[in-house]
This record gives structure tokens, C-alpha cells and sequence, in this order.
């Protein structure tokens, strides 16, 4: 078993990195999550929390040796769990391969909470927990090695995707506010021209 | 805007997302929890559920629920049955 930890700073608000993080797909970065489904949603009635179940469907570049084992298809689910908070400010998600897993098991966990020192940035920290199954008992060791390798390469590129699916929403809103901003303007000066 | 599992439902599951990302701005995040997007959903996860059976995805995820759960809707407002 090996275990991954990494954390993050986003420069953009809880609500912002929250509201962005339900249309992080598709992404340059991850063109391998080819879809995103929702399977249940709903809203705990008495603690008001956001509870949402979604699976992703990726489809991995796999070396020959693996395709081997995986049987010719390169298809992978995985299922995520969700529970976000409006009044402490949190998001968790947890996600886990349903594929697979005989071979090599990925627990994920990933939160993101206000930053306490400046309510303007959003830290993210994510875990995850890596287990060769018995199906690769012999080389367990160095698959989980491998695995976390690849997992510490894949997680910052998962980053920068995020970080860009942000940055094209703040420039959204910029553009929207300053068409806003052209619309007042326009009927400020209608209806000054027609006193 | 992401695909559903099923490309016949991607239109009305993008249609549903549309919905629930601006109900998640404009109303949830302000303290409002009206649902929105209800009939959306239902048409959504009515395609869904027949593509994840047709995939044989549903057992699967069965089995990962069995693991870890996935909370209830109805079974908290009844337990939680307050004023």
C-alpha cells in the first residue's frame, strides 16, 4: 500500500472553484475523461448539504502489457461521491476505480475548503491510497511504486487543467461584466438623449 | 460541456447540467435549495439508468454502494422529520 498527499492553492473563491469544479470536463489536460454522469443528486433536508454520486468514463493510454490484462479495451469507470457544505465552506470527493480494482486499487480524496487567513483563495489538498491487488501479488511492490509515480505526474497535470478551466471562467465573467458594463452605459446615454 | 455514457442522453444531460450549474450560483450558494432542475434530472437518469444497465455498469455499482454507500434523500428527510 502507498499513500499520495498533495495540496494546492487555487486564487479564486470557494464559490467560484466550486461552481467551476462541476464543469472541470472536458479539459486540454485530461482528455482521457471522455464522460461525466450524474447518478443521483440531492440536498440532505436538515443539514443542507449537497450530496451528488457521479461516474466518470475515461479511456486510458495503456501500454500492450497491460491492455493484456485488461482484455483488449482501454475503458475505465470510476465513481465519485460528493458531499459539499454551504455554511462550514467544504467540498469533499471521494472517488474509487470500479474497474480493474482486482488489479490495482485508487482511493481518492480530495477537499476544498477557504482559505482561513484570505477568503479570496480556495486550498485543495488531495490523498489517495494505492493497493496492487492479488492479481499482481508477486509484483505488488513495484506496480505501487509505478502507480504513485504516475499518480504524482498525473495529479499536477489534473492541476493545471483545473487551473485553466478557472481562468476561462474569470475571464468569462470579466467579459460578461464589462458587456454589462457597455449595456448600462448604452441606455444611460438613451435615455439622456431622449430628455 | 461533458458527454453522458450514453450519447443519446448527452443532449438532455447537458441540458440538465446547464440548469444545475446556474441553480448551484444563483441559488444554492445563496441559501436557497428550492429544487430547479427536478424534471431535467428525472428524464436525464431515465436514459442514464437504461445505458448502465444495457452496459451491465449497474451490478457494478451496486457492488461499489455495498462498500460505500450513498446517502438516502428520503430515507433522511424521514428520519430527520423535524417541526
Amino acid at each position: 500500500m502507498k499513500f499520495f498527499q498533495a495540496f494546492h492553492k487555487f486564487d479564486h473563491s470557494w464559490a467560484q472553484v466550486t461552481a467551476a469544479n462541476w464543469q472541470k470536463y472536458p479539459n486540454e489536460q485530461c482528455p482521457h475523461v471522455i464522460a461525466v454522469d450524474v447518478l443521483n443528486r440531492h440536498v440532505d433536508p436538515v443539514t443542507g448539504v449537497l450530496h451528488t454520486e457521479r461516474l466518470l468514463t475515461c479511456n486510458q493510454n495503456a501500454p500492450a502489457l497491460v491492455l493484456k490484462f485488461l482484455g483488449g479495451s482501454t475503458l475505465s469507470y470510476v465513481r465519485e461521491t460528493s458531499e459539499l457544505d454551504p455554511r462550514t465552506q467544504k467540498l469533499t470527493m471521494r472517488t474509487e476505480n470500479l474497474t480493474m480494482s482486482n488489479v490495482l486499487k485508487i482511493n481518492e480524496s480530495v477537499t476544498y475548503t477557504v482559505h482561513p487567513q484570505d477568503h479570496s483563495t480556495t486550498l485543495f489538498k488531495q490523498e489517495a491510497q494505492i493497493v496492487a491487488g492479488s492479481a499482481l501479488s508477486r509484483f505488488s511492490s513495484y506496480v505501487e511504486d509505478f502507480c504513485l509515480k504516475r499518480f504524482h505526474d498525473n495529479a499536477a497535470v489534473g492541476r493545471a487543467g483545473f487551473e485553466n478551466v478557472l481562468d476561462k471562467f474569470k475571464a468569462a465573467r470579466l467579459e460578461a461584466a464589462s458587456q454589462l458594463e457597455k449595456l448600462e452605459k448604452a441606455a444611460v446615454a438613451a435615455s439622456t438623449a431622449s430628455l | 460541456m461533458s458527454s453522458s455514457i450514453g450519447e443519446k442522453c448527452t443532449k438532455i444531460k447537458q441540458e440538465y447540467d446547464s440548469c444545475f450549474n446556474t441553480w448551484y450560483s444563483e441559488k444554492f450558494l445563496k441559501g436557497d435549495v428550492t429544487p430547479m432542475c427536478d424534471d431535467l434530472f428525472f428524464r436525464y437518469k431515465d436514459c442514464l439508468l437504461k445505458v448502465l444497465e444495457e452496459k451491465k455498469l449497474d451490478t457494478l455499482l451496486a457492488d461499489a454502494r455495498k462498500d460505500n454507500p450513498f446517502p438516502n434523500s428520503s430515507a433522511n428527510s424521514e428520519s430527520n422529520k423535524k417541526d
